[in-house]
């Protein structure tokens, strides 16, 4: 008999925490379930990107991917939340909400369109880099700054008063380089990784917001696995999740040392004073989502801030 | 099996004369059809996929109508003219005026076929007028064309970029000396080949006539500068770029030059016409043609024209990136990178093999085409074993361009045949002394990385990354 | 004169879409640089267009010709042998259409189903999407004229302008104003 194949499909290279922690659920899996399920790792959009991936799962020919958790605007409104600014305070308090009641609900939020959240994995905490030294809100007045597809991030920088710009991944080095963009938010590993470090003078330590994953799965797939075999792959899958979420970890530091070392920008580090001023300014961006994500959750979100 | 299966349909659908989209995407459904679990659906999905999310591909709708507009505006002619007022009375001089004004012309255009038949069409017939034998000026032409895809823009280049994800402003940046290069050693060997066969030259009309001549062709040069400059001083990215260079293909063209369009033969400025009415006039002329330019026959000419260039290409990219697709999801890449992995080849042994399998594809199908199927194959071997993926993808450029001088599909060949109305066999006998430096050169692209990787990483350092 | 006017809009609607893909571009550009500003909407916009520009325009390229094929091997067979051969190229691109349609009308089915919309504006993704169907519809319809044209004898190929051909006229234009050759 055939082994059940599970094609993973994701868009960053493998030497990445989401690629390791692929590799890692495609190893553990050859492992336990020899002969009976496969899976197969498809890394650099090879099979497809972002925006069309989803659509190949509800097809039926690509069965797990981990997309970014602004990617589902599209699928459920709920998932906003990980966008709004200043929510959690360090990625320990995302984890603590996460593996919380109210987080392992909000894996459901794509249900209704035959999708299943399967876990959260971490890429890290945001920061601001640009091409001139942003201390106070009022520094980023003005400028225009790269985002990804999502109305709580075009939000966040309007409310800076800056200009938010969507453009594509693979023209923004081009476009911050020439200084045609003045900045963009990224996490320590993917400044460092796409090089955007040597094109940006100055980055500041904001954590303000966090760049998180959604491993998913179609139901049809899911459910139509054996039960003895699919709680065997969730177990093997919650193990390469929790090595991702440490690799992520892990790399968040040593790429930010990197950058350090590197000497070809500024660290800037706010203190709390400073902090306080940006929290001010952005957080009312939670307030124009509330009806949408459900205050519920952004309470709930923002209680995990308190260890227990 | 499968690889087979995929490459005799494709090859099978050719010979009978499909278009190569359809060719390229019939083999690739059916191969899915036949050997794998993938649904239909999902093809189509990926056929949207390929035509709607690769936005750096939009650079060649853009850049295919600035082309457009250039070349019925009557630009390549005044580009001529300032080539030939710097180099012309050099001894064999109007030949290299010819590759200079290839030069030139490729520096704002992103085409190979396109340079050869905007340039060649005026200067072939001037110099058989001088004295030259007309196989001499075709061959030239013919091989000089070719720099359209090596000199910034390139549309090869962006079809590069776009299949590996490696920068296209850096791969422009890469193809500069490079094309600077070429154009050098065809001059030296045209300079050598007007000595031994003494070909007269032109008596130097003084620097009046370069300022007059280069005066006439700013309009022209300018969007050299316009696309250059508006990439690298911080403007644009090289698909925005292309945009911006269209529109302002299209207001030289129409309101400047006004070879065509409305304003068609309207005057700048009238006799005995005071310098403020003439600007009155002018404003009030512009801004009435503008909407006319809508029902134009002229400009709904160059918009025709490039609409059907651009969708008969991207229709082929689209098709190539399903094939593509399907080889990734077979796997077949992958095994092969394995395979030639596993001969151990070195990085010097591997070039070869890529030359060779590149001109022999070069041989039969279209350069976006073999990039797209080829690219996502040598790419990933080549990064294992440490080519740098500029390098390698300059190699790959220049082993196009010889492509288009070589038989049977070579589009450079069937211009020229059509501009001296020779036949094909002429022309490449014509131009095959001049491959041979092209030949030449890509031995020297192929193993001297420097050529190729010197001006991004020098304008890297100097940035101070 | 019906069919002129059907052909005038088909042209009107290929140029329109490339001249505005174009202007978009365009515009983002004089925003960001010119007035410091862009809008959030105009990339996906400006991505769908160029993909309804070409699946539209594909049709037009067989009717006109201007789909690059490789004709060397054809050529080489008396004119029957040629209108077989070319016909047989014919059914194979109409069952490549019938192949993609079937899976454009699952798809298409599929996301209507599920409801959802493009990222940035707010238009269901199976009517952005629907060019797939339109497109190939066409397509199939000017491969099936072609086929008809080959089999009473009008046609014996895919009538291959090519980008040599389309240079070509500049050529032919460029000699007529300096009154060459
Ligand atoms: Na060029
Ligand atoms: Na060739």
């Amino acid at each position: 008999q055939k082994p059940i194949v599970i094609k993973f499909s994701h868009v960053v290279a493998e030497n990445t925490p989401k690629g390791q922690m692929a590799n890692k659920f495609r190893d553990l899996v050859a492992e336990r379930l020899k002969g009976k399920v496969e899976v197969e790792v498809y890394p650099n959009s090879q099979l497809f990107g972002d925006n069309k991936v989803l659509e190949a799962m509800l097809l039926g020919d690509v069965q797990m991917a981990a997309p970014s958790l602004s990617k589902f605007s599209r699928y459920t409104k709920k998932l906003q939340l990980y966008d709004l600014p200043f929510l959690f305070e360090n990625i320990d308090a995302v984890d603590r909400f996460q593996h919380g009641p109210a987080g392992q609900k909000l894996l459901q939020s794509v249900s209704k369109k035959g999708l299943i959240g399967l876990g959260y994995l971490h890429n890290g905490m945001k920061q601001l880099t640009a091409s001139k030294p942003l201390r106070v809100p009022e520094d980023a007045r003005g400028l225009k700054f790269r985002i990804m597809s999502s109305d709580v991030l075009a939000a966040q920088f309007k409310a800076l008063g800056a200009i938010p710009l969507k453009k594509p991944f693979s023209e923004v080095f081009t476009l911050l380089q020439t200084k045609a963009i003045d900045g963009q938010e990224n996490t320590w590993s993917n400044i460092y990784s796409k090089k955007f470090y040597e094109v940006q003078p100055y980055i500041t330590e904001s954590n303000h917001g966090v760049l998180d994953y959604m491993v998913v799965t179609s139901q049809e797939f899911w459910n139509g696995l054996p039960a003895d075999i699919r709680a065997e792959v969730k177990s093997a899958l919650d193990e390469a999740i929790a090595f991702g979420n440490q690799v992520a970890k892990e790399k968040a530091k040593s790429d930010k040392q990197k950058i350090i070392d590197s000497k070809r920008c500024t660290l800037i580090e706010l203190t709390p004073a400073e902090r306080a001023q940006w929290v001010e300014v952005m957080r009312p961006v939670w307030k124009k989502f509330e009806r949408q994500i459900g205050k519920d959750l952004i309470d709930a979100a923002y209680a995990s801030n308190q260890a227990k | 099996m499968t690889t087979v299966g995929l490459f005799a349909l494709l090859f099978i659908c050719m010979l009978l004369g499909m278009p190569i989209a359809l060719a390229l995407g019939l083999s690739s459904i059916t191969t899915i059809l036949l050997f794998s679990n993938d649904s239909l659906a999902s093809i189509a999905l990926k056929l949207f996929e390929s035509l709607s999310e690769h936005y750096t591909l939009l650079a060649i709708p853009f850049f295919i109508l600035s082309s457009a507009f250039l070349s019925t505006g009557g630009v390549a002619k005044r580009i001529i003219r300032f080539a030939l007022s710097v180099v012309g009375h050099i001894r064999g001089g109007i030949a290299m005026a010819s590759v200079m004004a290839c030069m030139i012309f490729a520096a704002v255009s992103g085409s190979s076929p396109a340079t050869v038949a905007a340039i060649g069409t005026i200067v072939i017939t001037g110099m058989v007028r001088a004295g030259y034998p007309e196989s001499f000026a075709a061959g030239v032409i013919t091989n000089a064309g070719t720099l359209g895809i090596l000199i910034p823009p390139s549309i090869v280049m962006l079809v590069y970029a776009a299949a590996t994800e490696v920068s296209a402003a850096r791969m422009f940046m890469a193809g500069f000396i490079p094309g600077l290069m070429m154009g050098l050693i065809l001059m030296v060997a045209i300079y050598i080949a007007a000595r031994i066969k003494k070909i007269p030259s032109q008596p130097w009309a003084g620097f009046r006539e370069v300022f007059i001549a280069g005066g006439s062709a700013f309009g022209g040069l300018m969007l050299i500068i316009i696309v250059l400059g508006s990439i690298y001083g911080g403007v644009a990215s090289p698909t925005e770029a292309a945009a911006v260079s269209a529109v302002y293909a299209f207001a030289i063209a129409v309101f400047g030059y006004r070879d065509m369009g409305p304003l068609k033969n309207v005057p700048w400025r009238l006799e005995s016409e005071s310098v403020g009415t003439a600007i009155l006039r002018n404003t009030g002329q512009i801004i009435k043609a503008l909407p006319k330019c809508v029902t134009d026959k002229d400009v709904n000419k160059v918009l025709l024209d490039a609409s059907k260039v651009s969708i008969m290409l991207l229709f082929i990219i689209a098709n190539a990136m399903l094939f593509a697709h399907v080889l990734t999801s077979e796997r077949i890449p992958h095994h092969l990178a394995e395979l030639i992995v596993s001969w151990g080849l070195s990085p010097w042994m591997f070039l070869v093999v890529v030359n060779l399998l590149l001109l022999a594809a070069g041989n039969f199908m279209e350069p976006s085409a073999i990039l797209l199927i080829m690219a996502p194959i040598l790419f990933p071997i080549a990064m294992k074993l440490g080519i740098d993926p500029i390098h390698l993808g300059i190699i790959m450029v220049v082993n196009m361009e010889i492509g288009m001088l070589t038989p049977p599909v070579g589009l450079n060949l069937f211009v020229t045949a059509g501009i001296t109305g020779h036949s094909i066999g002429w022309v490449i006998r014509a131009a095959a002394p001049w491959l041979i430096l092209l030949l030449f050169f890509l031995i020297i692209i192929t193993y001297v990385p420097q050529v190729s990787l010197f001006l991004p990483e020098f304008l890297d350092k100097l940035h101070g990354y | 004169m019906f069919l002129r006017i059907l052909n005038r809009t088909e042209e009107a609607i290929i140029c329109l879409l490339l001249v505005l893909t174009t202007l978009l571009v365009f515009a983002d550009v004089v925003m960001r640089f010119g007035f410091n500003s862009g809008f959030m909407w105009t990339q996906e916009l400006t991505l769908h267009m160029s993909a309804w520009f070409v699946l539209f325009g594909a049709s037009y390229g067989i009717k006109v010709g201007s789909h690059i094929g490789m004709d060397a091997f054809v050529k080489l067979f008396p004119p029957l042998g040629r209108r077989i051969l070319t016909a047989i190229g014919c059914l194979l691109g109409l069952l490549y259409c019938g192949l993609v349609l079937y899976g454009s009308w699952i798809y298409l089915a599929k996301v209507k189903k599920i409801g959802i919309e493009l990222e940035d504006l707010p238009i269901p993704a199976w009517i952005a999407h629907g060019m797939l169907i339109v497109g190939f519809t066409f397509l199939s319809i000017r491969i099936l004229l072609l086929l008809r044209d080959v089999i009473i004898g009008r046609a014996d190929g895919f009538r291959h302008a090519d980008e040599a051909k389309e240079s070509m006229e500049i050529v032919e234009e460029l000699s007529k104003e300096e009154g060459l050759k």
